[in-house]
């Protein structure tokens, strides 16, 4: 007797389905009950073009949240995340930030967020006061911007203007040595792309006058040929080349400027080529890229941070991101506020939290702070060098000094009225 | 808005030819990977909204393949073969189903897949981007031809582009199977009357369409990084482009796909920042003036 | 008596007997509707979910975005692939006039209608006459093109990151829609009341105009209905109904963004008629319902929520070929046919 096939979901599928929706519905009363636990959640991106953001995130929290909980959790209690795909949708971040807040009990929330979906967030942080740690949008205005201003808000995050000035700065120099006074810039179409690469160049010319932009190329994030882009950098003949592209993109730009001899007819400076996502699947990789340092185990050379990189290589079977070092920062900064706090309230916390300095093997001398005026995070290791297609693949790294960074960005924030 | 840029370059004839020749090489890329769509439409009169996810599964067969055997010709083999293997599926299974239905139908049988593919796709590849790299016969210099830059290896995708658009446009309408095919598609009673299966004829088209698809995801990996999803945004070209050029036209197709590349080409000097911006007015203006398309052919 | 005494002698045009029933049924509504409002209205004093409550104003926004997506696709076949762009227009007006002309919130919600209107009557008025798929690509190209603008115009909109900082809201006749309560009820009120109005259009001569446009278009034409005047007044209408929903999203989660205007909004329009079944009135919001639930369900429950919903889809376009009312409507029908012989 042949059995027939209907098509769709089954009845024993639909009916745990049913089950598993009865359970959600019933999950807060069972959540009661667990209150040695502490509850906290991360909206991210699991699926979709930008899935590897939320992946690394959630991988290096997980790696950070084992070793609270094998000391001891968050004041005594054991921690759960509560992870959570938006789809990259800012309605949906939003609410499952709120749903994660009101129905799971989260008692604070790590958002894993980018762009409109961290500001999405944002306003649910806003809105509900729970405290928030943003750990992937590297939106200069969600702190910088004194309407964005929440106390219950902090960022663990690199800043697009940080990176601009050591870039700058570090370019400027080279470009004064070479001689490279015709520019080139091609970045994506969307406010990272725009702002960074405008930075950029504010303090490229600051500190090397002579440099002229000729040309600006701006496509779309994910657009698949870059042909009239790289046809248009190739006729300006530039002496140097900009790009702030990352990842996909950046591969993709890299394979097709290639066949073009792109890279033989310039200098390139990509901020965000030094990932290993990058770094490792690009197959022929120019030499000689200068890039800002995203996640790299070498740099700050010290063991604690080699450590690291091989604890999570060696967990997860890939290198960490940067996404993934930002996350596992505003966990170690969440681990300390609670210990000086004494407390896992909110509040408590998030008053510990400003101002903190903590030891962290991401630290640019071994710490990192939370300023407390804006609430980000300041002193983490930045810096420049060229890329070589092997490991260490950034052999040496120009550190930023933090100093310059701070003043200079007090003068940028005057100048956009944020202060 | 950079209107000097764009009339500067109007001016001076070595811009204009770069940027022509520019402009003629995203035509032809665009054409390739477009084609499949318009070839579906024009036979089968459905759209093939999954098009890109067949795209996606080429370019991800051909570097698996290529990484298993290291071998360009295999892995360009296996891309388009696998996809022609899964669009006859999928088509025998689900597409047959709604033939003459609506197009809202279609368009959510086709979209129910992308969504179950692209997420197949990251169960099996991961989510993480991915290259398949330039093999070594290309890493060569480019060719200046013409007073234009063409890379060797956009001169073999320019090639199968255009052997494309001169098979299936003299096949179509010259040849017997043409003919048969073209039959099939007006009147499926009275092609097995004559003892032809026209469901095998539906079945081998939507493969060919795929097919097409995949082997230019396959043409293409080589340059552009994989993801899962990578497919929505060659959907929207594809889409633009047959319907500027007119839905089942493969000329048609050609001729829109290089309307858009020089829009492209030359758009992103006088408007850089809203290149994409210009080329759905261009789209609006087409279907608004002559919805069939420059080419097309009223559709019952 | 003397309308009555018309219809008794009335010639080969008679209409009456229609108007008594439509008038009962019109109450009959209007009874439902505030029913279902009270009854929603009173459902957090039994319910203390908060997650409850963001699921019915989620559910308003979404329901009034697909039930006037049906009102084009399933009462005037008119296949739109592209309304999500009016959810987006709504949701930024609404939230640009109140972050930057700081008027009161019923001035920027008619404001918002307003300005979705004038945008649709253009829109419309270059689109409805083309044929079915081509209008389909058309409304596409039109939101595309929309969605660009909106991420290029960032001095105005705020580009990819949306419009930041909250949208204010000040009080307003007492309601203030700060108060999760508060916009709870008022969503719910937006919900009936909107669900309301579609129903007169849909129930009133007008709507049977639209079913006949339906059915065939030429004879309505034949009949003397000037069917591009008609397509245009639905579309203007079913875009307005739809800039509602996003002025609901914008508030709930306080803020527009452009995913708002992007095709993935129109296609979730999409998929709630179809769950639903575009034959009945509620079928969208039954549509709603169903998308959302499973939505939240499944990303709980897994990170490849994809596949579910492709399943799903192709079990309801495949399998049943009808939405969920549709199959219910025709359940009860048969039902019934076998019930009385």
């Amino acid at each position: 007797m042949t059995r027939i096939r209907k098509p769709g979901l089954s009845r024993r599928s639909t009916l745990a389905l049913i089950g598993a929706g009865a359970a959600t519905f019933a999950a807060p009363w069972v959540a009661r009950a667990q209150a040695k636990t502490i509850k906290i959640g991360m909206p991210t991106i699991l699926s979709g073009r930008v899935a590897q953001l939320g992946t690394s995130s959630r991988n290096a929290v997980l790696l950070e949240i084992d070793k609270v909980n094998a000391a001891g959790g968050l004041a005594g209690r054991q921690v759960e995340m509560v992870i959570r795909d938006s789809k990259g949708q800012p309605q949906e971040a939003a609410r499952i930030a709120r749903e994660l807040v009101n129905t799971d009990g989260c008692e604070m929330l790590l958002d894993g967020e980018a762009s409109s979906g961290s500001f999405a967030v944002h306003e649910v942080a806003r809105d509900l006061g729970v405290l928030c740690i943003h750990t992937c949008s590297e939106a200069s205005s969600l702190t910088a911007d004194p309407k964005q201003h929440i106390p219950n808000a902090f960022r663990s995050v690199r800043q697009g203007i940080h990176d601009s000035i050591v870039g700058g700065s570090y370019a400027a120099a080279i470009a004064k040595a070479k001689g490279l006074k015709k520019w080139a810039t091609c970045s994506p179409d969307y406010a990272y792309g725009r702002d960074t690469t405008g930075e950029f160049t504010l303090y490229l010319k600051r500190f090397a006058p002579d440099v002229e932009i000729i040309s600006d190329s701006w496509p779309k994030l994910f657009q698949p040929d870059y042909t009239e882009v790289v046809t248009k950098i190739l006729q300006a003949k530039p002496q140097a080349l900009y790009s702030c592209l990352w990842g996909g993109d950046l591969t993709s730009y890299i394979d097709q400027a290639n066949i073009y001899a792109m890279f033989s007819q310039m200098e390139v400076f990509a901020v965000n080529m030094a990932d290993y996502t990058a770094l490792t699947v690009v197959k022929n990789l120019p030499k000689g890229i200068h890039s800002g340092n995203r996640y790299i185990k070498t740099f700050p050379a010290t063991p604690e941070n080699a450590a690291w990189g091989d604890a999570y290589k060696a967990k997860y079977n890939e290198y960490p991101t940067n996404w993934s070092w930002q996350n596992a920062t505003a966990v170690m900064l969440l681990a300390e506020a609670v210990k000086k706090a004494g407390s896992a309230d909110g509040n408590k916390v998030a008053d510990a939290l400003r101002g903190l300095t903590i030891k962290c093997p991401f630290g640019a001398d071994g710490t990192v702070t939370m300023r407390a005026e804006d609430q980000t995070l300041i002193g983490y290791a930045i810096g420049w060098g060229t890329t070589i297609s092997q490991e260490p693949y950034v052999p040496q790294v120009q550190a930023g000094d933090w100093k310059t960074i701070l003043e200079l960005e007090a003068e940028w924030k005057k100048s956009k009225g944020y202060t | 808005m950079d209107l000097d840029a764009l009339t500067g370059c109007l001016a001076s004839p070595a811009c204009l030819v770069t940027q022509t020749t520019s402009g003629f090489i995203i035509g032809m890329l665009l054409f390739l990977v477009a084609v499949g769509l318009t070839l579906i439409f024009g036979v089968l009169k459905i759209v093939n909204f999954s098009h890109g996810a067949f795209y996606m599964f080429g370019a991800y067969f051909a570097m698996t393949a290529y990484q298993v055997s290291g071998s360009f010709a295999l892995a360009m083999l296996c891309g388009a073969l696998g996809t022609a293997v899964l669009g006859l599926v999928f088509e025998r299974v689900f597409m047959s189903r709604v033939y003459g239905a609506d197009v809202l139908m279609q368009l959510l049988v086709c979209y129910a897949f992308v969504l179950i593919f692209d997420d197949v796709v990251r169960m099996v590849w991961g989510p993480e981007f991915k290259s398949m790299g330039m093999p070594a016969a290309f890493q060569v210099m480019p060719l200046f031809i013409a007073g234009g830059v063409v890379p060797p290896y956009y001169l073999l995708l320019i090639g199968v582009a255009l052997a494309m658009a001169v098979i299936l446009g003299v096949g179509l309408a010259r040849s017997r199977i043409g003919k048969v095919i073209r039959a099939a598609a007006h009147n499926p009673g009275m092609v097995s009357a004559l003892g032809i299966n026209p469901g095998l004829i539906y079945g081998g088209v939507f493969a060919l369409g795929c097919m097409l698809a995949g082997l230019a995801g396959a043409l293409a990996a080589p340059v552009r990084s994989l993801t899962p999803g990578m497919g929505f945004s060659v959907l929207i070209e594809s889409f633009i482009v047959t319907v500027i050029g007119g839905m089942g036209s493969i000329l048609g197709a050609l001729i829109g796909a290089l309307l858009i590349g020089l829009i492209r080409s030359f758009g992103s000097l006088g408007f850089p920042l809203f290149t994409e911006g210009l080329m759905y007015l261009f789209m609006v203006i087409v279907l608004v003036t002559r919805p069939t398309g420059l080419f097309g052919k009223e559709v019952a | 008596m003397t309308e009555l005494r018309a219809v008794q002698t009335g010639g080969s045009l008679s209409v009456p007997r229609v108007e008594t029933k439509s008038q009962r049924a019109r109450s009959l509504d209007a009874l439902i509707a505030l029913t279902a409002f009270i009854v929603l209205a009173l459902l957090p004093s039994f319910f203390g979910s908060k997650a409850l409550l963001d699921f019915v104003i989620r559910c308003s926004a979404f329901g009034l975005f697909a039930t006037s997506l049906n009102l084009l696709v399933g009462y005037t076949g008119m296949i739109s692939f592209g309304h999500g762009m009016f959810f987006g227009i709504g949701a930024y007006s609404f939230g640009l006039l109140m972050q930057r002309a700081g008027v009161s919130i019923p001035v920027a919600f008619v404001a918002a209608l307003l300005i979705t209107a004038i945008a649709a009557a253009i829109i419309g008025a270059i689109c409805v006459r083309l044929k079915a798929i081509y209008f389909a690509f058309v409304t596409l190209a039109f939101q595309m093109l929309i969605h660009s603008t909106i991420l290029a115009w960032a001095s105005l909109t705020g580009g990819d990151q949306g419009l930041r900082g909250g949208i204010p809201r000040p009080v307003f006749l007492g309601v203030d829609l700060s108060n999760h309560l508060h916009l709870y009820v008022t969503s719910c009120a937006l919900l009936v009341l909107g669900l309301l109005l579609m129903r007169q259009i849909a129930q009133s001569p007008f709507g049977y105009t639209l079913r006949m446009i339906r059915d065939n278009a030429n004879r309505a034409s034949f009949v003397g209905i000037d069917v591009w005047r008609a397509k245009l007044t639905v579309f203007v209408l079913a875009a307005m109904f739809a800039s509602a929903g996003g002025i609901v999203m914008a508030l709930f989660v306080s803020g527009a963004y452009p995913e708002f205007a992007y095709w993935t909004m129109s296609g979730e329009g999409i998929f709630i008629n179809m769950l639903g079944g575009v034959t009945t009135f509620l079928g969208p919001m039954v549509g709603t319902v169903l998308l959302l639930t499973l939505n939240d369900t499944v990303t709980r429950l897994t990170d490849y929520y994809g596949i579910v919903l492709g399943i799903v889809i192709l079990f309801f376009a495949i399998g049943l070929r009808k939405g969920l009312m549709d199959f219910a409507v025709g359940w009860y029908t048969r039902w019934r046919e076998r019930e009385h012989g």
